[in-house]
């Protein structure tokens, strides 16, 4: 089946590149709409004040740290599975090595947007560096933060160029677009590949440590608070470094797999699968970290920490504490366990309704109080709320496990999942520790982002999109290989719906013949 | 060099919340409101906290004025990325720089007590107040981080009256709004490192505490503890 598989997925090197393709221009334009709207929002929010988002005393960071910490981890999930490829020389992964850097770079950018929108004073941006204070982790972050945004786009340069070289030969008539994407860059002799390769093999190995140093330094600005407690704790960096991964790799098959979809680009099923499978072992560390850090917790019982917790379990948000546990841990590992070890459905529903009186019984020793009880008001014994979890679950394991959905779907909304949860995560990091505890009895005022914080958040994910959509028209997804033979002329009968096709788009790829001759090209 | 510091009698504190207008009106610390306050977007420098205590027939509500505690080791100045909130060498006031301010809260977050504000708009008072407003303390624009700043421009004031009448700074000449309102006197402010002055002595009093001490950030606002004489039950 795997074969079969691939075999559709067989566009050309250079296919979805300056290809009119429909579907990203009906893509793009609501995209745009709300990048507009929400450089509205900002101009209100600046002139206005920080007054028109739903932060307050205690609760002085919201949405935009989360979404910061957030973007920041995925982009340097990203980065690391690229440098997998160009470092450590994993060969399997280079056909999604250029989507995870073009997913570094579009997630850096939101994280920089999100941390800019939370600082009220762009025109006094300078300051942080005239004034610097050496003991303040904003000013190592932003050192850090941009130092890892310029190594990613050289990273993504020098990691591109050779294909942008490939490209002028094949479409001619824009040429000047790619020289001027390659910087001007014309050589693809053997010698210069090579040199390349040297290039990026050091650029993916500074990226990888300034990715790291990024997100550490993240989780310091929260982790070295000794004010509020649950985030002054050791484990903070670590924990980050382990969720950057997990949420980057989950992104990344989730875009691989829409993408492959979508524009039919060659990855194999092979790959998705084995991307799925790091991830598996990831969440599992994740799932490690978290518990560490709760037995800590509840075993020191710390009485300001306990508050925090008591917040994030039982609070306004738990929701997000829950969701992240049972849909984004617990969930996408069955999920990935049916699919990846091929564990039969049948066994699983088996074995989990024999489990359901056993689920339902501890619930009932132990008297647990109706899960959600807000929400589903406490008419009922716990017990029952807990089996009907139970056996929601398991109904939708069933759902998402079945055969026909075919492998890269399956994995895709696990892996989709494992990203929700990771949002959860990061909301439940940043947000219980500023809501849940005060020294000072001050009234319990908690935090809700409001429309506008909401919509200029959505503008950042759709700026994020944006950078996406513009790279995907530009350049090639997947890096060509060399030591290949030829691609095959494509065959365009089997591909159903309108092609938007030019004269040179029909041609078959020769590069690797006139090859020689690109050494001589210069000038138009 | 002075280092100066408070002394408050929770024993005499009544809770009038008199040093709370004070500092308001010295301050020019714009007004709240019902919304606001729901929303948590209040300004008080100055503020007497209720904490409850006890189950219906024994309750008793204490009051404590929490204001900035001017820490020796102060978070709050640690993490400023510009250097906007500092730590003064010469008065060991911890103070703000407006215009330096980027407004990103961070000092707000890092302040175990959470006793820094945010302007989350731009200050508004009612028309005529605007005439009254104190011309020593300037009034912040909106975005900016502001919080006690031990009445810092009345030091300037003192300083230059005492070099006036060419003597020194003496215990008393240089008093913050909240203490000169005080109408129990609970409020004592002074240098504490000058052995002569009422709050030094008044912080080794063996009922002297500070807020969050195990927190190591040294606070120069000392609290003295109510006496426990009459407890019901050791009568
Ligand atoms: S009490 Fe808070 S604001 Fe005042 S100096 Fe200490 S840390 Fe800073
Ligand atoms: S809000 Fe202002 S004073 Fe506070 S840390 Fe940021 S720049 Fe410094």
């Amino acid at each position: 089946m795997s074969n079969a598989n691939d075999e559709r997925f067989n566009a050309d090197w250079f296919a979805n590149v300056l290809r009119r393709d429909t579907r990203l221009l009906v893509a793009a334009v609501p995209l745009v709409i709300l990048v507009l709207s929400a450089g509205f929002v900002y101009w209100r929010q600046f002139t206005t004040g920080m007054g028109v988002t739903g932060l307050n005393r205690p609760s002085y960071w919201g949405l935009y740290i989360v979404n910061c910490v957030f973007f920041v981890g995925v982009s340097a999930g990203g980065i690391l599975i690229a440098s997998l490829v160009h470092a450590l020389g994993v060969k399997q992964f280079r056909s999604v090595a250029r989507i995870a850097e073009l997913m570094a770079i579009s997630c850096v950018v939101m994280a920089v947007t999100s941390l800019f929108v939370n600082l009220c004073w762009p025109q006094r941006m300078h300051f942080i560096l005239l004034y610097a204070n050496v003991s303040s982790p904003i000013l190592w972050d932003m050192l850090n933060v941009s130092l890892y945004f310029f190594i990613s786009l050289a990273y993504g340069y020098f990691g591109t160029r050779s294909d942008l070289v490939r490209l002028m030969s094949i479409k001619p008539r824009h040429a000047w677009l790619f020289r001027l994407m390659a910087l001007g860059y014309t050589d693809v002799s053997p010698k210069a590949l090579k040199r390349d390769d040297i290039i990026l093999r050091v650029m993916a190995v500074a990226g990888l440590l300034a990715a790291v140093g990024m997100h550490s330094v993240t989780a310091w600005i929260l982790g070295l608070t000794k004010a509020r407690p649950g985030w002054f704790s050791a484990i903070m960096a670590p924990l980050f470094i382990v969720s950057a991964a997990v949420s980057g790799l989950a992104l990344l098959i989730v875009s691989v797999v829409l993408i492959r979809r979508y524009l039919r680009v060659r990855i194999k099923d092979e790959v998705i699968r084995r991307l799925a499978q790091i991830l598996t072992f990831l969440v599992l560390a994740l799932g490690y970290f978290l518990f560490a850090e709760m037995l800590t917790v509840f075993y020191g019982k710390e009485p300001a920490v306990l508050e925090v917790f008591e917040t994030m379990m039982h609070g306004r948000y738990a929701v997000f504490f829950w969701g992240h546990l049972l849909l984004g841990l617990i969930f996408p590992l069955l999920l990935f366990g049916v699919v990846l070890a091929g564990i039969p459905r049948r066994w699983v529903i088996i074995g989990g309704l024999t489990l359901l009186p056993i689920v339902a019984g501890i619930a009932f020793v132990f008297g647990l109080a109706m899960p959600f009880a807000k929400v589903v008001g406490d008419a009922l014994p716990g017990w029952v709320g807990y089996a009907a979890v139970w056996i929601v679950g398991l109904a939708l394991l069933q759902a998402c496990a079945n055969e026909r959905l075919g492998e890269d779907t399956r994995l895709g909304i696990a892996a989709g999942l494992v990203v929700l949860g990771i949002f959860a995560e990061r909301w439940n990091i940043v947000l219980p520790s500023l809501m849940g505890h005060s020294a000072l009895p001050l009234p319990g005022v908690s935090y809700a982002p409001s429309g506008l914080e909401l919509l200029l958040v959505a503008g950042i994910y759709a700026m994020g999109a944006l950078v996406f959509i513009v790279a995907v028209y530009l350049l090639p997804l997947v890096e060509s290989e060399e030591d290949e033979p030829p691609p095959p002329v494509p065959d365009r009968s089997g591909i159903e719906g309108p092609r938007w096709t030019t004269i040179e788009d029909i041609k078959p790829p020769r590069w690797p013949e006139i090859k020689p001759r690109w050494t001589e090209i210069k000038g138009p | 060099m002075p280092r100066y510091g408070m002394v408050i009698d929770l024993d005499r504190c009544t809770g009038c919340q008199a040093c709370a207008v004070a500092c308001k009106v010295e301050n020019n610390v714009p007004f709240s409101s019902p919304e606001l306050a729901l929303e948590g977007r209040t300004i008080a420098w100055m503020q007497v906290l209720p904490f409850y205590e006890g189950e219906f027939p024994e309750a008793r509500t204490r009051f404590m004025p929490a204001l900035c505690n001017h820490c020796e080791i102060p978070p709050c100045v640690t993490i400023c990325p510009t250097s906007a909130t500092y730590l003064s060498e010469e008065t060991g006031i911890v103070a703000q720089i407006y215009p330096r301010c980027i407004g990103c809260r961070y000092c707000a977050v890092a302040c175990p007590y959470t006793v820094k504000f945010f302007n989350w708009f731009k200050p508004k008072w009612p028309e005529p107040m605007v005439a009254g407003l104190n011309p020593d303390v300037s009034v912040r624009p909106k975005s900016v981080i502001e919080k006690c700043t031990f009445c810092s421009h009345r030091v300037v004031k003192a300083r230059e009256r005492a070099d006036g009448e060419k003597r020194k700074l003496k215990d008393g000449d240089y008093q913050t709004a909240c203490q000169e309102v005080c109408p129990a006197k609970a409020i004592t402010f002074g240098d504490l490192d000058d052995p002569e002055s009422r709050v030094a002595a008044l912080s080794k009093s063996p009922r002297a505490f500070r807020f969050g001490e195990d927190l190591g950030t040294e606070p120069k606002v000392y609290y003295l503890r109510e006496g426990e004489w009459d407890v019901e039950r050791e009568r």
